[in-house]
């Protein structure tokens, strides 16, 4: 069986360590949301010139 | 709690997953893939040709993800690799292989949506290759795995061609002939002097298995047979002098180091009485090399 997600809420994290935990926590859903975001954009330029250049997408 | 244990309940920060791209060896990677698409005789979009360079850039840290997933449990006795974000704990395997796996779909998913079917197949190719082949299979089995898995980090100038191009021609083969021969001296020094690493680890690295003083001879032999390799683009025709004389310098000083290499302070059985001095400074030199090298292509062919 898969071990279970670690979870802030867990009693016995120290403050100090549930805090660490969002850090990260927050940085790596940053950093999802960057690359997501970035995603959506690249994808859109690629449209953008192909459509605009070739008139084809592929 | 251990730092490592706690470090694999809190998870990896953003930076841990960027570790797992390698960023370190994407900057060569990208670079030589860059060239070749800069020297490449039809010119592409800038913004299509810079989607392709970051493709380049993704698939080389997607296949450098999942050789870090792979080799785990190799990184963890090596003392260069122990603090990598899976031996530490701050990664679970599975999520770096997820990672990967994700990341080399979608480089070659864009590369193909943005440039062509060509360019996408080579830069699938040299991530099944550096994943299959060399990872997988050459790494722990041959002392010659640099050699022929040096060709996974040879794709990029025909990847960049490719893209600009829509075809693979003589000049990017050249190109790529010439971080093929590069790799192993390039390699084989750094393992001079990383080579109790290796051996804790069990990698049949060509100093572990034949001895330093063999490595040595080996990193001559595959300097010299780079010189006139890195000078064929002149003599064929496909560069003009700025990049001859650019690759004569370069390769000479290249030989001069791999020289110093071969007549290091040395003992009996090869090993360096000099703390490898050499071989460190082979090493740096190497990829100034490459740079010197491909920088001279572009200049040449711009001017």
């Amino acid at each position: 069986m898969a071990e279970r997600m670690p979870r802030p809420e867990d009693p016995h994290w120290t403050p100090a360590a549930r805090a660490e935990f969002m850090r990260r926590r927050r940085g790596r859903n940053l950093l999802l949301l960057a690359a997501l975001g970035g995603f959506c954009l690249l994808i859109y330029a690629i449209a953008l010139v192909k459509l605009h250049e070739y008139g084809t997408m592929w | 709690m251990s730092g490592t244990a706690l470090d694999a309940t809190l998870g990896g920060t953003a930076a841990d997953w960027l570790a797992l791209l390698k960023p370190r060896v994407m900057t060569l990677v990208v670079f030589t893939g860059a060239m070749g698409l800069l020297i490449a005789p039809h010119r592409l979009n800038p913004v299509l040709a810079l989607t392709a360079i970051f493709c380049i850039a993704v698939a080389s840290g997607a296949a450098g993800a999942i050789n870090m997933w792979y080799d785990r449990d190799i990184d963890a006795v090596m003392k260069r690799t122990a603090n990598r974000p899976i031996p530490a704990g701050r990664i679970s395997p599975e999520g770096a292989l997820g990672f990967g796996i994700v990341l080399a779909c979608a480089s070659v998913l864009v590369m193909a949506m943005a440039t062509n079917l060509v360019a996408a197949a080579v830069l699938a190719l040299s991530i099944g290759f550096y994943v299959f082949i060399y990872t997988m299979w050459l790494k722990r089995s041959t002392p010659q795995n640099i050699v022929i898995g040096g060709a996974a980090g040879a794709f990029p100038p025909v990847i960049g061609w490719a893209a600009a191009t829509g075809s693979v021609g003589l000049l990017p083969l050249l190109l790529f002939a010439i971080v093929f021969f590069w790799t192993p001296p390039h390699f084989w020094s750094l393992a001079l002097y990383a080579s109790g690493d290796y051996a804790r680890a069990g990698v049949p690295m060509l100093p572990v298995v034949r001895g330093a003083r063999h490595t040595r001879v080996c990193i001559m032999v595959y300097t010299l047979l780079l010189l006139p390799i890195s000078l064929a683009p002149y003599i064929l025709g496909l560069m003009g002098p700025i990049y001859g004389a650019t690759a004569l310098l370069a390769g000479v000083a290249f030989a001069y180091h791999s020289w110093l290499v071969l007549t290091d302070r040395q003992d009996a059985q090869g090993n360096s009485l000099a703390r490898n001095a050499p071989a460190r400074a082979a090493f740096k030199y190497s990829i100034l090399y490459l740079f010197i090298l491909f920088g001279a292509c572009a200049v040449d062919r711009l001017v």
